[in-house]
């Protein structure tokens, strides 16, 4: 008896090692690009689905910029297209929601860079022989099929050389965002660096304005108070420029407290125009998807056969990193952003 | 018996969950019913699942704990930083971010339960302070994490990823010590009434203290599998979980006045949410939609349950009518 | 002369009992109408439907001839109906004030309280009741329970009610107030008010009430004078037989069990006495004279200023609840429902919270094991319920109360402390309980009773120790020990 129930937990155990897979040791070994593809008849082509998956679906901006151009994409040639995502900003979130649309074998994925720690989920989808494409920020130690965005490094600079400029090289300054995050990180060093040339710039402060905008108004009069001197102050969350400048204007400082900021919201150009903000560093969105879903459908139809087979040689046949560049939006061309031929609205 | 049944949520929820796999499978025969789809399903849950046992044990002692989110980012960015950049060796680092989790627990549960200060604002305060914590080990996240750590998390058995094993052997470790140990059935005495329990020489603050270690503990290692699964530590991770694994929790039969639940709850409240979420996806429906959804069915959940109890007992109905005069006498049903 | 309220062939069931069935009550102006009856006898039940808690499922209320339909308490209030509850309705947290006039703040010209209006209508109020002690400013949570009590009558008379109802009114007050209170029942008789009483004291309804309706099993016995009934007539319409409190042998030993010294908590000082094997020692005095408070230091849960617990002649540390079990302490508290009974878990649970362990086989719980022990006291106590399953709360008042007891029966401890056991239970469960303590005591238990129904401590104890504002004003022992002579030491009269 006793030794039957051994046996049986012995057998148990060996099943169970045998059934355990350590996961790959080696992340930079090329798999075989084993795309799913399709054949050009309408019928098929009506089938195709291209999958979004972002994280904070309801946000304005990735509404009405991202998600926007990427419907109008998908309804201008033909093909569903869907946006998943968790509401709120949660990357663990967005990653399961990837895993689970693995499953589903979408035509392609579209997927916003939220963070590094969404690489192994890529990995599963090219794996999976999902064409797969990331926008916004760069996941690098991926294997995505190719990258649309802004280097957010040249993002921090241009805001450093703007304010730089705007205050005469000299003078107090503060900068907020959201803590924690990979890109803006990126552009809070692109934006030091630039300051590095200006001893006589003084960095006071670096606020997480936890992408609200009472908080970013909160962080600014409590900075004007502290130091009524202050020269500049950048932001770099959507909901900065819209906080910062508010506080600015209540404390009767406008233009004289030098604001730069990210995006350009219908609110952000609004206080361009009233010369509340000086410079908008603002990305091509509508670009990011446009083109990002274009490369996920030319992958699917091997639209430019490089070889014989592209599959085989083991090469993509879209670009590798696109950067589509920023836009310097300023009270001299803030008109152009205002007008209804200006920003696409949903 | 069929009213006794219908009144356990434990019975009620499975069978809902059933009939919801059941309606799934038959409207997406394709991509729902698969074993991938399960098996991708079964480690979303997981992390929230472990959490939720610490959780559904908080509440049938009558306390809850909103830092569990923090400490899952904290414990697993603890480590993840220790790791990373101090070269600690792999299980030294995880002791200690375990042990930071313990530590936050044992505040938690002295403050509130020796001190007296309301769980609610306690563990609101310590949400915030570990979340900073976080932030400040985890900065912009921290990735290559070592390869022995991510194998816990990533490797697979029989095809299912290590998380779910875990999950696993937590909802059955604790199902059974619950149901078994002197110990842990104090919990329901303390819940459903602290002082008749305190004068049966129960020690209701210590055993609040033990509570509070204990989930922190569950959301320690919870942070581990998510920072291993992941491959790398974010500060924003477990944003949210506190009041996610609530609901599931309640959802799973627990109740915010204490002494009922059971821990295999724990884990259907967390299948049910993850399983809606799931369906969620398959279907495209997007974010916002789950969220209102799962509002609307924790309602709905509560509210079938009072309205069961209420057609089950016509007494039931009627202390509840006297909420503040608990089961008027003169109706009884002894003597 | 007609009667302003008439109940005719009331019936309620809920599921599985039939709680009234064809109840005839009726209610003249200017008089004290008792209701009486054992636990579970449908008093409350009636009550509800009065105020509109409940609906019967047939049967008429007529108010002055007219019938009427109570659609809830909101209804009733305004058909000039006021309930005064046997568990309190009063908010801890608000002022007396608030208490009494509570949704009906008076108001100012812009819609705000007008507070000034609210405590003069209040101590006006209190005067006219004549409960100068009282502030309207005091939060209610800091006045003594029988204060509490009259702020709960204050608050039902506020509304001027012609008829009002009060449910077992003196459970937990004073002499004093009691006297006060029937001072004031007798000033709403000559205004012309009807009044409902309900009360588990006999000797109360003698003396307050003008008839007596008795209830058994929900339904209709009889109406009387009361002039024209005996206490033992009631007991036997009550519960269908003879009730004596008679004076039980005593099973005293000279061994100590427990012996305290110069115990001085918060509310009392210098308390000290034995406890013997086999004995019931009473403690007596009026309510707030610290007897509980006596009794929660000796069981670890206030802690003392100083005086030393010996059990079995050892010294004691004991600083919790825990520790006074594991030193072989019980206690059984007053607050039946609040302290005692876990009313939404099962009898089963009930029985097991002071001893778990027992439950175990193996060192692991087992729920067979504990059911086994839980049926074992079911069926010793006779505890009246279908299962040991059953949640707690389902019971009725003595039920709950033997659960309790069962729960120490189990634990089994040498000293047992119970305060007041037979609070709100009616005739025939508190002469089970009563004959139970006196088997602990036969069985060697020593036993500290604490009450304030005198004959239950007459007829039980076999020394009586009287508190007098904490401190021990005297001892008692066999013949000397009378009402009289208690009430004398107890009230320093």
């Amino acid at each position: 008896m006793q030794l039957i129930q051994t046996r049986f937990l012995l057998g148990i155990l060996l099943t169970a090692l045998a059934g355990c897979e350590l996961p790959p040791r080696d992340q930079t070994g090329v798999t075989q690009l084993a795309l799913q593809t399709s054949d050009e008849s309408e019928e098929a082509r009506t089938n195709e689905e291209y999958v979004m998956v972002t994280t904070a679906v309801g946000m304005p901006m990735y509404v009405n910029h991202d998600q926007a151009a990427f419907k109008r994409w998908g309804k201008q040639m033909g093909v569903k297209t869907s946006i998943l995502g968790p509401a709120d900003w949660d990357v663990p979130a967005q990653i399961n929601t990837i895993e689970e649309v693995i499953g589903t074998r979408p035509t392609g994925l579209l997927i916003n860079g939220t963070d590094p720690a969404i690489a192994q989920a890529i990995d599963k989808a090219v794996a999976a022989g999902i064409p797969t494409v990331v926008y916004d920020s760069d996941i690098p130690n991926s294997r995505r099929h190719a990258f649309l965005g802004t280097n957010w490094y040249e993002i921090g600079r241009m805001q450093g050389e703007e304010v730089a400029r705007l205050i005469g090289g000299k003078g107090k300054v503060a900068y907020m965002g959201i803590l924690g995050l990979n890109n803006m990180e990126d552009g809070f060093r692109g934006m030091l660096d630039v300051f590095k040339r200006y001893p006589n710039i003084e960095v006071v402060g670096k606020f997480d304005d936890k992408a609200n905008v009472e908080t970013a108004a909160r962080i600014t009069a409590d900075l004007l108070a502290a130091h009524p001197d202050i020269a500049g102050i950048c932001g770099f969350d959507s909901n900065s420029g819209p906080g910062i400048a508010l506080a600015v204007k209540e404390a009767g400082k406008a233009g004289k407290v030098k604001i730069t900021t990210v995006d350009w919201e219908p609110e952000h150009l609004r206080l361009v125009k009233e010369g509340v903000i000086q410079m908008l560093a603002g990305q091509k969105r509508e670009l990011f998807t446009w083109y990002g879903a274009q490369f996920l459908y030319d992958m699917v139809h091997r639209t430019n056969k490089l070889s014989g087979n592209d599959t085989m040689a083991g090469i993509s046949n879209v670009p590798n990193t696109v950067n589509t560049g920023l836009l310097r939006i300023t009270k001299e061309n803030v008109n152009q952003f205002l007008t209804p031929s200006g920003p696409p609205t949903p | 018996m069929l009213n006794q049944i219908l009144r356990d949520r434990v019975y009620t929820l499975t069978l809902t969950t059933l009939l919801l796999c059941l309606v799934s499978a038959a409207v997406f025969p394709a991509t729902f019913p698969t074993f991938e789809n399960f098996r991708q399903l079964l480690l979303n849950l997981s992390i929230d699942a472990i959490v939720a046992v610490g959780m559904m044990l908080l509440l049938i002692a009558g306390v809850f704990d909103l830092s569990v989110g923090s400490v899952v980012a904290f414990a697993g960015g603890l480590s993840a930083h220790l790791m990373v950049y101090y070269d600690v060796p792999v299980p030294v680092a995880m002791l200690m971010g375990l042990g930071s989790a313990v530590l936050i627990g044992w505040i938690n549960g002295y403050l509130i339960a020796y001190q007296g200060i309301n769980p609610l604002i306690q563990t609101l305060a310590m949400m915030g302070i570990v979340r900073g914590g976080a932030l400040m080990v985890a900065g912009a996240g921290i990735q290559n994490l070592p390869y022995w750590y991510n194998a816990i998390g990533q490797s697979k058995l029989l095809g299912v990823q290590m998380p779910v094993w875990y999950m696993g052997l937590v909802v059955a470790a604790f199902t059974f010590l619950v149901n078994r140990t002197v110990f842990f059935r104090r919990y329901y005495y303390i819940g459903g009434n602290e002082q008749a329990a305190e004068l049966s020489g129960i020690r209701v603050r210590r055993m609040k203290l033990y509570a509070f270690m204990l989930s922190a503990t569950l959301a320690g290692v919870a942070g581990l599998l998510l920072t291993s699964r992941l491959g790398a530590a974010l500060s924003t991770l477990g944003r949210g979980m506190e009041l996610r694994v609530i609901t599931a929790v309640i959802l799973g039969g627990a109740s915010l006045t204490g002494g009922v639940g059971k821990i295999p709850g724990a884990l259907l409240g967390a299948l049910f949410m993850g399983l809606v979420a799931n369906i969620m996806v398959i279907a495209r429906v997007s974010g916002y939609w789950q969220e209102i959804i799962l509002g609307l069915i924790l309602i709905i959940a509560v509210w079938i349950d009072l309205a069961l109890q209420r057609r089950s007992a016509g007494r039931q109905g009627l202390a509840r009518k006297f909420s503040n005069k608990p089961s008027p006498e003169g109706v009884g049903v002894d003597q | 002369m007609n009667p302003i309220l008439q109940l005719r062939g009331i019936s309620k069931s809920f599921p599985g009992v039939k709680a009234l069935e064809g109840v005839d009550f009726d209610l003249r102006a200017g008089e004290v109408h008792a209701l009486c009856g054992e636990n579970g006898a449908g008093k409350s039940t009636l009550m509800n439907i009065l105020t509109g808690n409940l609906e019967p499922d047939a049967g008429q209320v007529l108010l002055d001839s007219l019938a009427v339909e109570i659609s809830g308490p909101a209804e009733a209030s305004r058909l000039g109906i006021a309930i005064v509850y046997q568990q309190l309705s009063v908010i801890n947290t608000l002022s007396v004030a608030e208490n009494i006039f509570a949704n009906r703040q008076p108001r100012g010209k812009l819609g705000f309280i007008w507070y000034s209006q609210l405590y003069a209508q209040t101590q006006a109020l209190l005067d006219k009741l004549q409960l100068r002690h009282i502030r309207p400013q005091s939060l209610v949570g800091e006045l003594s329970p029988g204060q509490r009590q009259m702020v709960e009558i204050a608050k039902a008379l506020a509304q001027d009610p012609r008829i009002l109802i009060l449910d077992e009114p003196t459970a937990s007050i004073t002499r004093q107030e009691t006297d006060t209170l029937f001072a004031i029942i007798q000033q709403l008789k000559d205004d012309g008010k009807g009044i409902v009483y309900i009360s588990h004291r006999l000797n109360e309804i003698f003396t307050i009430a003008d008839r007596v309706t008795v209830l058994k099993d929900g339904r209709y016995q009889t109406t009387r004078p009361v002039a024209d009934v005996t206490a033992n007539d009631l007991i036997r319409l009550m519960v269908g037989r003879d009730i004596e409190f008679a004076r039980t042998a005593s099973s005293r030993t000279g061994e100590p069990l427990l012996t305290v010294r110069n115990l001085t908590g918060g509310r009392f000082a210098d308390i000290s006495f034995t406890l013997h094997r086999g004995e019931i020692l009473g403690l007596a005095g009026l309510v707030g004279a610290g007897r509980t408070e006596i009794a929660r230091a000796i069981f670890g849960i206030d802690t003392l200023i100083s005086g030393e617990v010996y059990v079995h002649n050892k010294l004691c540390a004991i600083r919790h609840p825990a520790d006074a079990v594991t030193a072989g302490i019980g206690y059984v508290p007053e607050e039946r429902k609040t302290q005692g009974v876990f009313l939404n878990m099962s009898v089963m649970e009930n029985v097991l919270a002071a001893d778990l362990p027992a439950a175990q086989t193996g060192g692991w719980y087992g729920i067979g094991k504990a059911r086994q022990l839980a049926e074992r006291f079911r069926a010793q106590l006779r505890m009246a319920t279908p299962s040991v399953m059953q949640r707690a709360g389902l019971l009725s008042g003595g039920n709950q109360q033997k659960a309790v007891l069962a729960r120490w029966l189990l634990a089994n401890p040498d000293v047992l402390i119970v305060d007041e056991p037979t609070h709100g239970i009616d005739v025939g469960a508190k002469a089970e309980i009563h004959t139970l303590l006196r088997g602990l005591a036969a069985e060697g238990k020593g036993i500290l009773l604490i009450s304030s129904e005198l004959p239950e401590l007459l007829a039980l104890a076999d020394r009586i120790l009287v508190i007098r504002q904490g401190t021990l004003a005297g001892e008692l022992v066999g013949d000397t020990a009378t009402e009289e002579t208690i009430m004398a030491l107890a009230a320093n009269a």
